[in-house]
């Protein structure tokens, strides 16, 4: 087993690093230097361009690089056959990678091929006495488990954005460049488009989400006061399952066990009793406020501060309110 | 068409508690079908409503699982399949999609699995990549549109956060879906009646051929808490609606969340 924690280098559309990928970096450069270790970037991609020197920059002593305009768009089978190939040959001691969808599909496909088990959607890592550990919540945020892995295999663990804090680059940092070839693996799978999803909401990325639910009475109500709210908080609109399946609200608004998990900085629950499904997704927001007319809903067992009343009379006061303030 | 839904059965709400032996205590929560399973079983039978062939439900768990795969089978699933053996029971996800590979390995004839994108109680959403790996099939996650399904193809949605990625593949192959990709049917009393004494066959380790090493958890749990209880709130109180508002947005301004 090497001495090497790897991160897998994800890109945004534009083509730059990730934030989650520059965190994950700086997680590694943290877990490696307490424990003598190195840090390598797994690059795979199409004209990957810069990014090493960047993967440098954030605290990187080995980019591992595939350039192949076969993996020009991610596919299980080219992304997963070309690192299994390279961890198998340089046998890391774990790898990181973020949790997107996308990189939930890479984490465990990988930790299969490569025989070991994957700790998925983690909040945090460590590594003492060479055991690699991570953190994850279950059933809805409900239990916190501690995982280990076995020595002796590579650990593979999928992890939160902003999990980790994002550190400073380092321009002047460099390190060493391996290029490998692409593998012979099957493709079986091709990407025939990619379209911007209609209608898509990120929730996950939103500072500020102002959720509504049943007790605003109607869908009418909603758009009339949820969407005015989030505008004058700068926020996103989310919603219960309960007007998500009444059909008020397309599902990529649903914040809850069956829909997003979100941890804004503000998260005002408007009109939500607080079934433990919606508390499952929306209980580690930094500040909850809730707004209901049931003095003993349970969301007011999460909520920092609540307000107890009618919804259709308190909505536009604090809108108007807030604007007035916030001078927007 | 042979298509097999992979069905877990999961406590209705998620306020269990932990054992002192760091188990989960599900006690008095009633079991169902996890929600993301019901659009994967509605799927399957959409599918073969139009190209035939057979729906299997496979599920692992003990004996007294059977009442959700009865219901799977009363929305109209032709086959059923229960994985069922003592030494299941502390399973985690790789272990769980190892017994599965076998089961689909022993079957033979499978063209499609169908999952949900994941359980509602482990969360973990690595059950079918693993299934897929050890089976060596193409794996589809995320679909929110099946476009295309056919003798050895497939054409579906990825439906990620802010793209969709149309995919062609070859089949057999693994596919988790997501909500909304379907409306799941209620199972109607005529065929809740009817299925009610179909015999659900079940295999054993022993029939699937796998060895104490098979079962084995990647991962070992070492500890097992609830969530840190969350500070205490306040009540804002005011004489009226425009009181109560105001000295909320006061709140905010000075937690700085605004």
């Amino acid at each position: 087993m090497a001495n090497e924690i790897w991160v897998f280098i994800e890109r945004t559309a534009h083509g730059d690093m990730a934030g989650v990928s520059k965190e994950l970096l700086g997680k590694a450069r943290e877990l490696a230097d307490a424990n003598s270790m190195k840090v390598g970037a797994l690059i795979l991609g199409a004209g990957v361009g810069d990014l090493a020197n960047v993967a440098f920059s954030y605290g990187a002593d080995t980019a591992y690089v595939v350039d192949d305009g076969a993996l020009a768009q991610y596919t299980t089978d080219g992304y997963v056959g070309t690192a299994a190939m390279l961890a198998k040959k340089y046998q890391p001691a774990l790898i990181l990678t973020g949790a997107t969808f996308q990189m939930r599909d890479f984490s465990a496909a990988l930790a299969a091929e490569l025989d070991t088990g994957v700790a998925a959607d983690s909040t945090n890592v460590s590594i003492e006495n060479g055991t690699v550990s991570a953190v994850r919540s279950s059933h809805g945020g409900n239990v916190i488990n501690t995982l280990t892995f076995a020595p002796g295999r590579t650990a593979v663990v999928s992890v939160r954005k902003q999990s980790f804090p994002e550190p400073q680059a380092n321009p002047g940092r460099s390190g060493a460049v391996v290029t490998e070839a692409l593998p012979g693996v099957p493709m079986r799978a091709r990407v025939v488009s990619v379209a911007p999803k209609q209608g898509a909401v990120n929730l996950s990325d939103a500072a500020i989400i102002v959720s509504g639910g049943r007790g605003l009475g109607s869908p009418e109500n909603y758009y009339k006061l949820i969407p005015p709210l989030a505008e004058a908080v700068g926020g996103a609109y989310g919603a219960s399952r309960a007007i998500v399946d009444a059909g008020w609200v397309p599902y990529e608004h649903q914040v809850g066990q069956t829909g997003k998990t979100v941890s804004p900085k503000l998260y005002m629950a408007v009109g939500i009793s607080g079934a433990i499904q919606h508390l499952a997704g929306m209980r580690s927001s930094r500040t909850i406020v809730a707004i209901n007319k049931d003095p003993d809903a349970p969301i007011f067992r999460v909520a920092t501060y609540g307000v107890v009343g009618d919804a259709n009379e308190i909505v536009p006061l604090l809108t108007e309110e807030i604007k007035k303030r916030t001078g927007k | 068409m042979h298509i097999v839904v992979c069905m877990k059965q999961v406590p209705r709400d998620n306020s269990v508690k932990i054992n002192a032996d760091l188990t989960i205590n599900a006690d008095g929560i009633e079991q169902i079908m996890n929600l993301f399973d019901e659009y994967a079983v509605e799927e399957a039978l959409q599918w073969n409503e139009k190209l035939g062939g057979k729906v299997t439900i496979l599920s692992i768990g003990p004996e007294d699982w059977k009442e959700q795969i009865r219901r799977a089978l009363a929305m109209g699933a032709t086959d059923s399949l229960l994985l069922s053996d003592p030494t299941f029971t502390n399973l985690d996800t790789f272990g769980a999609a190892r017994v599965a590979a076998a089961a689909i390995k022993k079957l033979g004839d499978v063209d499609l699995v169908l999952c949900g994108r994941n359980s509602t109680d482990d969360e973990t959403g690595a059950f079918a990549p693993a299934l897929a790996r050890l089976l060596g099939w193409t794996q589809l996650t995320y679909v929110g549109k099946v476009v295309t399904l056919e003798s050895g193809k497939i054409v579906a949605e990825r439906h990620l956060e802010e793209v969709v990625e149309t995919v062609e593949a070859s089949l057999p192959a693994v596919a988790t879906v997501v909500k909304g990709i379907n409306e799941p049917r209620y199972p109607s009393l005529l065929r809740i009646r009817k299925v009610a004494k179909v015999e659900i066959p079940t295999w054993s380790a022993a029939d699937l051929g796998l060895s104490a090493a098979d079962l084995l958890p990647a991962l070992s749990l070492v500890n097992r808490v609830p969530p840190p209880p969350r500070p205490k709130g306040e009540v804002i109180e005011g004489k009226d609606a425009s009181e109560k508002v105001a000295r909320l947005v006061d709140k905010l301004m000075e937690a700085q969340v605004i």
